[in-house]
């Protein structure tokens, strides 16, 4: 798989942790530390990730 | 002297320093669709990352989002992040809408598909999609508006007015140099939105004792709040999925956006436009519902969660001029959004409707007419639909649901616009019947309110619309040789410049 596979796989990863852990790990969590805290760090994780790629860019010729 | 006064006095000073950076950047306003539309492609990095972040980010932040995370809890940042989480398809969708843009000199995102399907009717449905469901998107900034300085002065001002004040500022600010303009009283507004929110929830979260004990007072006040679903029911799968996937599209589904990726003068300035508009939007995301969840212990018992904000402020603990500035925050965030709306759409019905279907041989200065005439029939029709809107009750009316059905809308020209870049075996047919049929679906769906299985509207629409997409681009025959040509350009550029 291509470097563009990986980022898409990586984003549906993401995508499926979106629901599965607040909704089926952390539904019983009342508290900031719950379903609030999971989608603070996994925002950031996405943020990050889209940072690491994107730096990467570089000018092309038109 | 009253807050009335003092309410009027600060629209007034945002008015008219808003006019004066307007007015400034129309110095060097040159000629033509593309220096009209898009700022000869030309945005440094700063002014393109404070222009997308004021476009996407509106009055559903601080008072629909607030309004929204007051009434279900902490499933509203969820939703809210779920689109931040989106916006890492940048990285897929920026260059290629920038490479391309640069090579065929692409006006809107709908011209973009009339050529890559080799066909108008494309580019002209997805145009009338954007035309029919930014409407009601257009409207929710204004009722914004509206409850707000309503809210502020404590009904002295009606909701009209505001929505007024609105209407005229985003006219304004559209017509008097186009994307110059508009992206130099964005970049103003977002420094205002961002500066003033931050402002607001510190206060607030001192009034509470700090971060640990407001979290402290949350988790003991309001615990059902904390978790998917809530204690009440809010924020099942289905309707966090209903909600939330128009919203993770929204960088390519919503016209209004997806045309700042036309806008950037280099790659550098690329990069600096996502790396600071992510910044942006986490911090801002994180400000407003914090806010929303400040307002769930400070005045609850709402009926209409919408005017949890406007209340709060409204509130003798919160100094009036602080009120006024974080007013002014919040009105900057919706005039910001509903001026882009504007330009997009009347770029989209002058190259996509006019040139595209009803004359093709019209000069570039008679489509440029017809676009900044259209300009403020956009703006009434949709001043129209939020006057009507500001009087319902209910969730469908309420500031965030709304936003998002607009959205929902928007959605089904998903698959196309993926198709453009990455099959070269869609075909305008499929494109056109998947658009027309899932925005059918939404739409019944949305007015009668049926939700099979209990999935919503944007769900069923947008599983017809990708079946369909495929099905229909399957049995017809693509524009081969523009789609080699076309998707063959961007593999090449694209590894030039090491983008994926």
């Amino acid at each position: 798989m291509g470097k563009t596979g990986w980022a898409w796989t990586w984003f549906g990863f993401l995508l499926a942790l979106d629901i599965a852990i607040p909704w089926f790990v952390l539904a019983h969590v009342e508290k900031m530390s719950g379903a609030f805290l999971f989608w603070t760090i996994w925002v950031v994780v996405a943020i990050i990730s889209a940072f690491v790629i994107f730096l990467k860019w570089k000018e092309a010729r038109q | 002297m009253s807050t009335t006064f003092w309410v009027w006095f600060g629209i007034a000073i945002y008015i008219a320093v808003g006019l004066a950076i307007a007015v400034m950047a129309r110095r060097g306003l040159g000629a033509g669709m593309s220096e009209f539309f898009l700022a000869n492609r030309k945005v440094g990095g700063f002014v393109s990352a404070l222009t997308y972040s004021a476009t996407t980010y509106s009055a559903f932040m601080m008072i629909g989002l607030a309004g929204l995370t007051y009434l279900s809890g902490v499933g509203a940042l969820g939703f809210e992040l779920t689109y931040l989480c989106g916006m890492f398809m940048m990285v897929f969708f920026l260059p290629r809408f920038w490479l391309v843009g640069r090579k065929y000199g692409y006006v809107s995102p709908m011209e973009l598909l009339s050529d890559r399907y080799q066909s108008k009717g494309v580019g002209a449905t997805a145009a009338i999609l954007a035309l029919v469901f930014l409407v009601p998107y257009s409207a929710v900034q204004l009722m914004g508006v509206g409850y707000l300085v309503n809210g502020i002065s404590q009904g002295a001002i009606p909701v009209v007015a505001g929505i007024i004040i609105a209407v005229f500022c985003a006219i304004a600010w559209s017509n008097i140099a186009g994307l110059r303009s508009v992206a130099w009283t964005d970049a103003f507004q977002a420094l205002i939105m961002i500066g003033t929110s931050a402002a607001v929830l510190g206060f607030v979260v001192a009034l509470l004792g700090g971060f640990g004990s407001f979290f402290g007072k949350l988790e003991s006040a309001a615990p059902g709040l904390l978790t998917v679903p809530t204690a009440k029911g809010a924020w099942n799968i289905n309707m966090f999925i209903g909600l939330a996937l128009p919203w993770l599209f929204f960088l390519i589904s919503n016209p209004q956006v997806s045309q700042r990726l036309f806008i950037p003068k280099s790659v550098t300035a690329m990069k600096q436009m996502v790396g600071g508009f992510l910044i942006f939007g986490f911090i801002y995301t994180l400000i407003s519902v914090l806010w929303g969840f400040s307002t769930t212990l400070l005045v609850p018992g709402l009926e209409k969660p919408d005017l949890a904000t406007p209340t709060l402020l409204a509130l003798p603990i919160i100094p009036m001029g602080l009120a006024i500035i974080v007013m002014i925050g919040i009105t900057a965030a919706a005039i910001s959004t509903i001026d882009s709306i504007l330009l997009t759409l009347s770029s989209v019905w002058a190259r996509d409707i006019q040139k595209g279907l009803i004359n093709p041989k019209v000069s570039e200065a008679g489509e440029l007419r017809v676009g900044q005439w259209v300009i403020p029939i956009m703006a009434i029709i949709a001043f129209v639909f939020a006057w009507w809107a500001a009087g319902k009750t209910g969730l469908a009316f309420m500031i965030a649901p709304l936003s998002s059905a607009a959205s929902a809308g928007l959605l089904m020209a998903v698959p196309t616009i993926f198709g453009a870049f990455f099959w070269k075996r869609a075909t305008a047919s499929g494109a056109m019947v998947s658009c027309i049929v899932g925005a059918i679906v939404v739409l019944l769906f949305q007015l009668t309110g049926w939700k099979p299985l209990g999935w919503w509207p944007g769900t069923w629409g947008f599983i017809v619309c990708v079946i369909l997409f495929i099905g229909v681009s399957l049995a017809t025959k693509p524009p081969q040789e523009r789609a080699e040509e076309f998707i063959g350009y961007l593999k090449e550029k694209l590894a030039e410049g090491k983008f994926i």
